[in-house]
């Protein structure tokens, strides 16, 4: 399941992005792409700038230079509504879930279903939840409970269904399964997988090794702002990237795990 | 029902009591046993007459709380209301001395309060200041301007139209007495009972039914998740403001209307009725919690304890004394529920 044997065009590019804060490079002329169907993992240290370089994609910061290139155009994202109308959704790491409010509320925030006065359609919002929570996790029963009384495992859930409720390309999943069980981790697998058989793209960024090598098909390691590599899984061995993480190279007298290949730069080629 | 703060199944009658409502029904208890340990003490006090001064008398605090509700349910507070309130009602007062018809004068006594509640919202914000900060600033230079422009005297020969929706009532009946005289069948219903009804109503609806609504609730909840979420936080948190400060301009021409003359001095320290009033229905100053109905509960407590005190010759000080400890246990006891 190789996005790269079809060789369409990428979904986005993000071309010499540039974002500092004070004197502080959080991300350093950094580019990167993701092509349909797609799992790229975004790795890094903490502080290595892959959640900056994500926050950007997503709306949520914007940067300092560089462009994002969506099919053929130049987009801007000047805020997250931005990103989305764009197709981008983002599962952030907190979830971004109010805790006061219910699981159909949390889904529609921001883009409430609404009665043909304007008023909010609960009911329509509480069936459609139903629906794609269901789907999800059949088990979810308590949708009108506040979402403070919920699991861990549902408030992951809920801020999964909202990225996907909505008609996404692009979706960035930032340590989607650091708060679940074993269980709820292979669903999010298995819904990852789904996702891409139906030609989205995804940003994963991940510390957890084994998921990168179960679920992605490509990887970017960032360090200290900079990306330091990217590579096709079956060319990298878990070794080589704790060096590239750790170290920012690769280590000496590296070659493919997979010597057929060719190494496939993250870097934009143009 | 979205917005209810935590739901435990309470099996009453085989139906699930949310923890919210369960609030809202002990605060309307503790409504029922102060009218009835008041009417017990004094049978005056149960009488139409004085339950239609407690309705006039809280109708000012309540409109102060259901803004001070809007503000304090997206995590801010709002301590210029009271100061709003007397600048409102004196622009009002001032502008229908310069022979403004009545009704265009009252609306831009609304219209000062609306703006001032913008420029904390833009202090907010913008500025990034906090609340707290921000409006007492604004209470310090609205009450300044209420004494500037009036020289510090009150505004009074206001005239008889003035006075009209303070003092004015719906449905009062006078019929002729035994006597010849004539005698008030029913004293109605005072029109600053009704004004408080309608708003109540409205914002109550707007709270629940609303988007904007939905996202006051959000942006206390969780305002950087509400803001991932698409929702426009400080175009919420502004017209928050807004709201708190045009109904502060309201009250104060209810107030000033009541009164017949437009006072500078006003209204001090009516914010802290305000913020007691939200509090006691349930509101959380940590944002994202409170309901119109529970601060119209909280504003009844007030205003019949006040009523109540006054009728069995409580002086005011000790009245102070004891809706202190009112607000303390109130946010007690909420506590108490919260941590079940």
């Amino acid at each position: 399941m190789n996005a790269h044997v079809t060789r369409s065009r990428p979904l986005v590019e993000m071309i010499n992005i540039q974002k500092s804060f004070g004197g502080v490079h959080a991300v350093e002329d950094v580019s990167i792409d993701l092509f349909p169907g797609e799992v790229v993992g975004v790795l890094g240290h903490n502080g290595a700038g892959k959640s900056c370089l994500m926050r950007i994609l997503s709306g949520a910061m914007a940067p300092n230079a560089g462009t994002i290139r969506m099919g053929d155009e130049d987009v801007r994202f000047l805020s997250p509504q931005d990103a989305r109308r764009q197709g981008v959704e983002t599962i952030y790491q907190t979830l971004a879930l109010a805790d006061h409010l219910d699981a159909p509320s949390n889904l529609f925030l921001g883009r409430e279903l609404k009665t043909r006065w304007g008023n909010l359609d609960d009911k329509n919002m509480m069936e459609e939840a139903r629906r794609v929570l269901h789907r999800l996790n059949p088990n979810f029963k308590n949708l009108s409970d506040p979402i403070s009384r919920l699991s861990g495992g549902q408030r992951q859930v809920i801020a999964i269904a909202r990225a996907i409720y909505f008609k996404v390309k692009i979706l960035i999943m930032d340590e989607p399964t650091a708060a679940l069980g074993p269980a709820e981790t292979a669903m999010v697998a298995d819904l990852i997988k789904q996702l891409r058989s139906e030609g989205i793209g995804i940003f994963l960024i991940s510390h957890d090794m084994h998921d990168v090598f179960d679920l992605c098909d490509r990887i970017v390691v960032m360090n200290r702002g900079r990306n330091v590599g990217g590579y096709c899984i079956e060319e990298v061995t878990k070794d080589d990237v704790l060096s590239l993480i750790i170290k920012g190279e690769m280590p000496d007298g590296w070659r493919p795990r997979n010597a057929a290949r060719t190494p496939q730069t993250g870097l934009s080629s143009n | 029902m979205s917005v209810e703060v935590d739901r435990l199944a309470v099996p009453f009658a085989g139906v699930k009591i949310s923890s919210d409502a369960l609030h809202k029904l002990s605060a309307l208890f503790t409504l029922f046993m102060l009218v009835g340990f008041f009417s017990f003490g004094n049978a005056a006090f149960l009488s139409v007459g004085n339950g239609l001064t407690v309705l006039l008398q809280t109708s000012v605090i309540g409109l102060l709380g259901i803004g001070m509700t809007l503000v304090i349910v997206t995590g801010g507070i709002d301590l210029s209301v009271g100061s709003v309130l007397a600048l409102s009602g004196t622009v009002a007062g001032l502008a229908v001395k310069a022979g403004i018809p009545v009704p265009l004068g009252m609306a831009m006594g609304i219209a000062v309060g609306a703006l001032c509640g913008a420029v904390n919202g833009i202090v907010v914000t913008k500025m990034r200041i906090t609340p707290f900060v921000a409006t007492l600033g604004m209470m310090l230079i609205a009450r300044g301007t209420a004494l500037q422009i009036t020289g510090a005297a009150p505004i009074s020969q206001l005239g008889e139209a003035f006075g009209k929706l303070g003092n004015g009532s719906l449905f009062r009946m006078i019929g002729m007495g035994s006597n010849g005289l004539p005698k008030v069948i029913f004293p109605g219903i005072p029109y600053p009972a009704i004004l408080l009804v309608v708003v109540a109503v409205a914002v109550g609806f707007m709270l629940r039914r609303r988007s904007i609504g939905r996202h006051i609730y959000a942006t206390g909840s969780n305002e950087e998740a509400a803001r991932l979420s698409g929702v426009e936080v400080d175009r919420t948190k502004l017209a928050a403001y807004v709201m708190s400060g045009a109904l502060a301009g309201l009250a104060g021409i209810v107030l000033m209307s009541r009164l017949v003359t437009a006072q500078p001095n006003e209204g001090v320290m009516y914010e802290l009725d305000a913020i007691a009033a939200a509090v006691i229905g349930g509101a959380s100053l940590m944002g994202g919690v409170g309901t119109v109905s529970g601060t119209m509960i909280g504003a009844f407590i007030i205003g019949v304890l006040r009523n109540g005190l006054n009728m069995a010759g409580v002086s005011a000080f000790i009245q102070q004394i004891i809706i202190g400890f009112v607000v303390i246990m109130a946010v007690y006891v909420d506590q108490l529920r919260s941590r079940r």
